[in-house]
Formats: structure tokens, sequence, C-alpha cells
């Protein structure tokens, strides 16, 4: 007691030219934030403003930061010759069954490693984790090779079933991490009550851990999305191409005509941007939660 | 109430365990089918030549001798990307702390900025490098302006071969949005009471960020070191979409060769045996993170399993 009282008027002085301090470093943190953020964004919105001028304007010098006239009308124009629909309904037929199947899988093996006790859990686990650091390159040729003595080469299937095997050592790490933050008297409540494993997964753990699902869902969406490699080796015919694959050979056709390259670009960003804005909240939140445990 | 002890030995419960093995089924078949057993097949076909429809000719290590003293374009390959790797990881190491640190501050619009610096991870790649290959444009790109505008000459960025490594290393940082979430995570775990502490006893910013800071991130740098360095180490979409692995070996980065050597020119062994050597450096890579983790992570408490 007496030592902090003869402390306080000292500690007080100090506390306020501290704060004052603190202000004046949040401040610059904050200017420094603006300045990094406006360098970050600005090649974003430079294809935009490329995206809405002609390519006169484009080749002129010195380049206008803002467009002298906003052509909108590019996209229209660009959307005739790039199928835009077609290749963004064929990335769609891959993603969405195969963002499902891992979430879902994903799911019953990490529920598996977090809750039930099994024989070879260790190693199993250990296998899991070990994955992650397993280069996915090395696989690649004789997945091809397996896939092609399949007869499925140049079908979707080798894009959308691999991920209803496990959805990824990450994704099953990340929801046995959820998993394990729910407590355990629930599970045990509902034992009573006589349910078993598979009713305590679907009715207590997997409310419980909505959000993690979520963020498993964006993630590989993020993953698939922008795997073009996968895309390459496998779909080699034009009216199954995806997005991405659909961007490369309008580049190709249009070689000089950054106007409509830009357009396209821009188009093939938005999915992405929507699908982040509706999951942002639950992006953060699921990456805090591993980040920590690793 | 009577606490019931522990028992040791674990005890099986049948249908638990037979439970748990139908829920991992999907996972034990994706873990043998698509990750171990591929694996071990490339290991296997690396000592073949095999062109994917003929016999398959069993050669030994013939490929790994031809890749070695007579490809002219493997050792270009391999320094490349060693280079992309080393310029991407720890440029990407250093811009996400930096970012995260300054939003573990109390700023105002800390969401939106995370929103801003994220951004670029969720865009897709191919459109990505497209966006980037017209600013690296040489006559009418934004940085060749920005470099006349002070007074340089202007820089062929995606067609030097000296500089399409740096170039595209760059985008590799810039779309690293991800790390920053981590590093944010790790962050707000810093228990503020270090730094008090260190405060009262007059360390300055600096000196609480080395002492404190740094060491108390450690476990997340590593985290994000090991993974940013296997993810970069197997690079290829940058080629794939914009530079087709030249000028010269350039952009001819392992994973590109492998590629190529495999899909374009039907040589599945030769393509394997890039395979192993790609993992044998991410294994070496790995061994020496792991090796040395020891000697500079720091573990808070016993927080250790």
């Amino acid at each position: 007691m007496s030592i902090r009282a003869i402390k306080m008027p000292a500690r007080g002085s100090r506390a306020a030219s501290r704060s004052r301090r603190e202000r004046a470093a949040n401040i610059l943190c904050f200017v420094l934030l603006i300045l990094l953020a406006l360098i970050v964004m600005f090649p974003i919105y430079w294809i935009f403003r490329s995206s809405l001028m002609s390519n006169g304007e484009l080749y002129a010098y010195p380049p206008a930061f803002v467009p002298p006239a906003w052509r909108f009308e590019n996209y229209p124009e660009t959307l005739k010759s790039f199928e835009y629909l077609k290749f963004l309904g064929n990335t769609m037929t891959i993603l969405l069954p195969a963002v499902f199947g891992a979430v879902i899988t994903a799911t019953m093996g990490g529920y598996a490693f977090a809750r039930l006790r099994f024989r070879g859990k260790k190693f199993l686990f250990t296998l899991c984790v070990g994955s992650m650091l397993l280069p996915s390159m090395v696989t690649l040729i004789p997945l091809f090779i397996a896939w092609s003595k399949l007869g499925l080469v140049n079908t979707y299937w080798p894009l959308i079933l691999p991920h209803f095997c496990g959805g990824g050592a990450f994704n099953i790490f990340l929801i046995r991490q959820f998993v394990k933050t729910v407590p355990r008297e629930l599970d045990e409540a509902a034992t009573i009550d006589g349910c078993g494993f598979f009713r305590i997964l679907v009715f207590i753990i997997v409310p419980a851990i909505k959000a993690a699902m979520i963020v498993v869902g964006l993630l590989k969406f993020i993953e698939l999305w922008n795997d073009l490699l996968q895309q390459v080796t496998y779909i080699t015919r034009r009216e199954r191409y995806t997005l991405a694959l659909g961007l490369n050979i309008f580049r190709g056709s249009f070689n000089d005509d950054w106007s409509s390259i830009m357009c396209a670009t821009c188009l093939s960003f938005i999915p992405g941007i929507i699908f982040y804005l509706i999951g942002q909240r639950y992006f953060v939140e699921g990456i805090v939660m591993t980040g920590m445990k690793n | 109430m009577t606490v019931v002890p522990k028992k040791k030995k674990i005890r099986y419960n049948r249908s638990e365990t037979r439970t748990a093995w139908l829920l991992l089924l999907p996972s034990v078949i994706g873990l043998t089918c698509i990750t171990y057993l591929p694996m071990i097949a490339s290991f296997a076909l690396s000592l073949f030549s095999w062109n994917g429809l003929g016999d398959m000719k069993y050669i030994g290590l013939d490929n790994y001798v031809r890749l070695f003293t007579r490809d002219t374009k493997f050792y270009g390959s391999l320094l490349t990307t060693l280079e992309y790797a080393g310029i991407s990881v720890i440029g990407s190491i250093i811009y996400s702390m930096i970012i995260a640190m300054l939003l573990n501050r109390k700023v105002p619009a800390r969401g939106f900025f995370r929103a801003v610096f994220y951004l670029p991870y969720v865009l897709p790649a191919l459109a990505v490098y497209l966006g980037w290959k017209w600013l690296y444009d040489y006559n009418h790109g934004l940085f060749n302006y920005l470099i006349k505008l002070s007074g340089g000459t202007s820089v062929k960025f995606l067609d030097s071969s000296g500089l399409v490594t740096p170039s595209l290393a760059l985008i590799a940082v810039w779309l690293s949005g991800n790390l920053i979430v981590i590093f944010l995570a790790g962050l707000q775990n810093v228990p503020r009471t270090y730094h008090e502490a260190a405060e009262i006893d007059g360390a300055n910013a600096w000196q609480r960020f080395w002492n404190i800071t740094i060491p108390c991130m450690t476990p997340i740098i590593f985290y994000n070191l090991l993974m940013s360095l296997v993810s970069n180490l197997q690079v290829i979409t940058p080629a794939l979409s914009l530079t087709q692995g030249g000028p010269g070996t350039g952009s001819y980065f392992m994973c590109f060769m492998l590629y190529t050597q495999a899909f374009k020119s039907h040589k599945y062994g030769y393509g394997s045996a890039i395979a192993v050597i790609l993992f044998a450096i991410i294994a070496v890579f790995t061994g020496i993170l792991f090796a040395t983790s020891k000697g500079w992570i720091f573990y808070e408490g016993d927080d250790r399993e």
C-alpha cells in the first residue's frame, strides 16, 4: 500500500506523457496505413481505370490517372467476345461441389480428431499434419496418369472429387481447433440423452462451429479459384473452360487490346470480391483461431 | 462429490473407434490415394523413361544424371526458383509483419484496412498477373511512367532475364495478405503486461519490439516462414499465365519445368525426377527450419504439448 502511495504521482505524470506519445504514434501509424493502403490498392485502381478507357487513351503519354471519359460501354462490348457467363458457370460447376465436399468431409475429420478416441489416431493425425508440408506438385504427374487411365481427363471429376477426400489437412486441422473450443459438457449432456456420435456432430457440433465451416468453404473457394495449374492440366476443351482459362484464351486473341483485356480482368475480379465481402468477418475469426495454436 | 480418478490406460470403445474411422474415411482415402501413394509413385516413375503411351523402360538414375549433367536449363531453373522463393518469402514476411504491427495499434477503420490489405489475396490469380503485366508494360505501363517521371529510362520488367524474377516476386509480396491476418492474430496474443512491465523499466519502443514482440511472435513467424517457403518453392502460376518460363530461364521455375516436360513433351519419368528433386529441396529447407527452430523459437510458459 505505502509503496503504491509513493509511486502513484510519479507514475501518473509519466502515464500522461506516455498517453500523449502513444496518441502521436497512433496518428503516425494511421497516416502510414493510409499511404500503404493507397499503394496496395493502386494496381487494382489502375486496372479498373484502364478498363474504362479506349486503347487510344491508354497509349497516350503521359497516362491519364483518371479516365478522360468513363467508358462503361467497354463492358458490354467486351462481353460480346468474352463468354463471361458461360465461363463463370463452368467455374461454379467445379467450385460449388468441391467446396461443399471439402466442408463436409473436413468437418467429419476434424470432429473425429478433436473428440473421438480411437486406435491409430496419433498416427493418422501425424500423417495428416505431415501432408501439409508435402509439396502437392510431386503428386501431379501420377495423379494425371491415374485420371487419364480412368478416362476422366477433360471432365470436371479430377477437379471435384479430390475435395471430397477430407478437404485438405489444413482445413481438417482448422475444424479440429474449433471443435475443441466447444464445451465437452454439451456432448456429454447429449450422450446422456441418448444421442450417438453422429447426432452429436450434426445437432451440437455443427451449429457451434458454423463459422469455422464457412471459413473452410471460403479458403477452399479462394484456393480453387486461384488454382490455374489443375485447370490447365485437366481441361483442354474450350467449351469446358473456366473463367481463368477463358481469360487466358481471351488475352491470347486480343493481344494488344488492353482496354478489353482489362475489362475481362475486372469482370473476373467480381465474384471473388463478392465472396470476400460476404465472408470477411468469418475469415479473420477463423484464421485467428488457427494462427494461435500453430 | 467424489472425484473419479482418471484411468491411465486408454481403453478404446469399439463403436467409438468404428465411428471415428467412418468419419475419417474420406480423409484416409484422400491421404492414401491423392497424397502418399502418388508421392511414392512419383519416386518410382522417376526411374523410368515413359512417354505415356508405349512401354515403360527402367533406366535407373539416368533421368537424374541427365538433369544434373546434360540439361542446360536445369541449373537456371533451380536458381530462378530459389531466387524467387527467397525474395518473395523474405519480402512478404517483412511486408505483412509491418502491416500487421500497424494494424495492431488503436487506429480508426482497422477493419477497413485489414480488408484492403487482404483483398489482393482473394482475386483470381490469372487476372492479377494480367493486370500486373499491364502495369509492367514497357511502353505504357504505370511503373515505367513513374520511372520516366523521376528521370530514369524505361525498364523491361518482364522481358529481361535478370528482372523478371524479382518483378514476379514483387507480385507475390503484394498477394501475401493472408500472412497479415495470421501475424495480426499472433500480435493480439502478445501479453500486454509484458509491454507495460518493460515500459516501466524504461525500455523504448524499439527495445520492446526486439525483446518482447519479436520473441513472442517467433512461433508465428516460424509457421508463416515454413508455409510460404513450401508454397513459393512450388511457384508456377506466373510462368503459366504470363511469361511461359522466359526470357531465358528467368521464370523457368522448377514446377514449370516439370509441367512442360511432363505435359508438353510427354516425358513423364523426366518430369517425375524434377518433382523428386523439388521434394528434396523442400525437405532440406523444412529440415533446416525445424532443426534451427529450437534455437530461436520462444515458447511462452509451458504452452507446448
